[in-house]
């Protein structure tokens, strides 16, 4: 311990390392009636810091290249040591974020945090949402399996029902008139360059905006009271609040060994969840494999396209919807927060899950 | 929808498009035009589908030659067409693919016949809805056609233990192919095998089938060794695998009661 006191000491007198700590985490301040969904933002960054880390493992004997790339997985997973365990960290990790993310986003909303002039933090986690599904797509396809191909021409085909530009939107996509080689370098470089860089820069200005804002306290209880803004920039202070350490890292702390515990018990114990029997047969273009369907998060999308007539009416209400949602804190200005006190809301949020859920198990049956 | 939008703006940004056209698959000729044929020319299209060959992508010019791209030449023996077999030159015609078959099968008593009427490949297979040879195949009903059963019931018997054990390893490595595990090498024995085991039959000699049963069975012991191999690898990750969400859990469950208490001295009790 001796050693590592000399060591803080030595940063300390040089970059004041005990000043920071104790202004930026010892004295930042919590909602004392903070809860455990508050913790999902933690759960997401050691979630992708997993995925980094896993993903540079991978990237060190993944060949992106569609003759080598199935092979190449083969290797990592039967020859490479622990290699089956970072393929499976990682694949299995991208569910386990979506889940997060989704999780993070219905609590958001549920109790209405976005309120308060915190129309950026908003918009901010919006786009990483969507930045997580886009890395999700593209990690899809590297595997070069059947499912990766089959899944990514039926996702890819979407754009194809814009009027006009449909057809050139697709062979964009694809870099050709169908998933190739092509396609799997373009969505190679998306996934480990172009996608991660832009994630890292946006979790950097989503965190800006929660502590330059302040956090939103739980509109629970019945000392709550919506706050009134001034005409200027303001702090939300909490000067009753809890130290967010070590008070609150705690339960961050809990909640992340959840999380990880769910993660390993699924890579060990149900490795083929997420896995159907086309994930472990190479791409063929000249066969396509029977009941082909996109992963669990985008089944609701593939569902909608089929319950309307035409596809562009299905792409034209997915876009809405998910116009609507980005643009929600623009539109619900009211400060009124407090589930009770909004009917109309709780019952739209929950008629949304259950149709959300139930075209989802309609898509993955139909 | 969220990662199609995304995948749309993201490409949007993308500077340089140069699009490659890559092959669509298309229908051979032989499929477009006999299937739409009546009678004996257009059965083999409606039957084909489904069928073993079929499923490992052997089409018409695999057996019977020809240029499947051509509609004009597709039937022109410059390009290799040899049509349709007569009766007695159908075991010559499977066995150019099937050649180990075809070794035993002219030695055994079927292919010494074969010229005045003995069976040959079609009769007890079929032709082009042909499924993975099994030993059902061998049936008092089918064999009864030409001659009396007992001799092949007896080959028949020898031969079911070694082909429930084929069925067993079969599905155990699709177990571990469904975990990732590459089974290809280990597929590439157990087709091997199969084969060899499957060429047997066709010498119809009930001393010799027994004999290579019993090399078969040994080397499929061999093989159940490897597969006990990846189980025994498998049981021991999911026993590191427990311990470390047993561990998880156990930090989760310690760091909530930490919490409690820091909750307690928040509410100043």
């Amino acid at each position: 311990m001796a050693i590592v006191n000399q060591l803080v000491e030595f940063v300390d007198r040089r970059l004041g390392v005990r000043e920071i700590f104790d202004k930026e985490l010892r004295g930042y301040l919590l909602p004392r009636k903070v809860n455990a969904w508050y913790t999902l933002g933690a759960v997401l960054l050691t979630l992708f810091g997993l995925q980094i880390l896993t993903g540079v493992l991978l990237l060190m004997y993944y060949v992106p290249h569609a003759d080598q790339a199935f092979a190449s997985v083969q290797r990592i997973t039967n020859e490479v040591p622990y290699g089956w365990l970072f393929r499976m960290l990682h694949a299995v990790g991208a569910n386990v974020i979506v889940i997060a993310l989704l999780l993070h986003m219905l609590s958001v909303l549920f109790m209405a945090s976005y309120k308060g002039r915190r129309e950026f933090t908003w918009l901010t986690g919006f786009i990483l949402f969507n930045l997580a599904m886009g890395l999700c797509l593209t990690g899809y396809l590297l595997p070069w399996s059947q499912l990766s191909f089959w899944a990514t021409t039926v996702a890819t085909e979407a754009p194809g029902a814009i009027p006009v530009v449909g057809d050139l939107a697709v062979e964009f996509l694809r870099g050709g008139a169908t998933v190739g080689n092509q396609t799997l370098g373009r969505f190679f470089a998306l996934h480990v360059v172009g996608m991660p860089l832009i994630l890292l820069g946006l979790i950097g200005i989503h965190l800006f905006c929660v502590k330059r804002r302040g956090i939103s306290p739980p509109p629970f209880g019945a000392d709550y009271r919506a706050v009134e803004l001034p005409d200027h920039f303001t702090y939300e202070k909490h000067p009753h609040g809890i130290p967010f350490f070590p008070n609150y890292v705690v339960k961050d702390g809990a909640v992340i060994c959840f999380f990880l515990a769910l993660l390993l018990g699924i890579v060990f114990f149900a490795p083929g969840l997420f896995f159907p029997e086309s994930a472990f047969e190479p791409a063929d273009p000249f066969v396509t494999p029977p009941g082909i369907k996109p992963e669990w998060y985008f089944l609701w999308a593939y569902q909608t396209l089929k319950i309307f007539p035409s596809e562009l009416i299905g792409l034209g209400v997915q876009g809405a919807f998910m116009t609507l949602l980005a643009l929600l804190p623009f539109l619900d200005r009211g400060p009124e927060r407090r589930p009770a006190k909004r009917p109309i809301f709780v019952t739209v949020f929950c008629l949304s899950l259950l149709i959300f859920l139930a075209i989802s198990i309609w898509g993955h049956y139909s | 929808m969220t990662g199609r939008i995304l995948i749309l703006v993201v490409a949007a940004g993308l500077l340089a498009v140069a699009p490659a056209r890559s092959e669509v698959p298309a229908e051979t000729v032989c499929i477009q035009c006999h299937g739409g044929q009546p009678g004996q020319l257009g059965a083999p299209v409606k039957d084909w589908p489904g069928s073993v060959h079929q499923r490992n992508g052997i089409s018409c010019h695999d057996c019977h030659g020809g240029d499947p791209t051509d509609f004009a030449n597709a039937m022109s023996p410059e390009r290799g067409f040899i049509g349709a077999p007569a009766y007695e030159q159908v075991p010559e015609f499977c066995g150019r693919c099937h050649v180990g078959v075809l070794a035993d099968y002219q030695e055994s008593a079927h292919g010494r016949k074969v010229a005045a009427g003995g069976a040959q490949c079609v009769i007890c297979h079929g032709s082009h809805a042909v499924q993975e040879a099994s030993l059902d195949l061998i049936n008092e009903r089918d064999c009864s056609r030409c001659h009396e059963y007992g001799r092949a019931a007896e080959i028949k018997t020898a031969l079911t233990e070694t082909d429930a054990r084929f069925a067993t390893v079969s599905s155990q490595f699709e177990r571990l192919k469904r975990l990732g595990v590459n089974t290809e090498s280990l597929n590439g024995k157990l087709f091997d095998l199969r084969n060899r085991f499957h060429r047997v039959f066709h010498s119809v000699e009930v001393e010799k089938v027994r004999a290579e049963t019993g090399g078969v069975q040994a080397e499929l012991a061999e093989i159940q060794v490897q597969v006990d191999q990846f189980d025994r690898q498998f049981a021991q990750r999911r026993l590191w695998g427990g311990a470390a969400v047993g561990l998880l859990l156990l930090l989760g469950v310690v760091l909530v009661q930490v919490r409690h208490t820091y909750a307690e001295e928040e509410r100043g009790e």
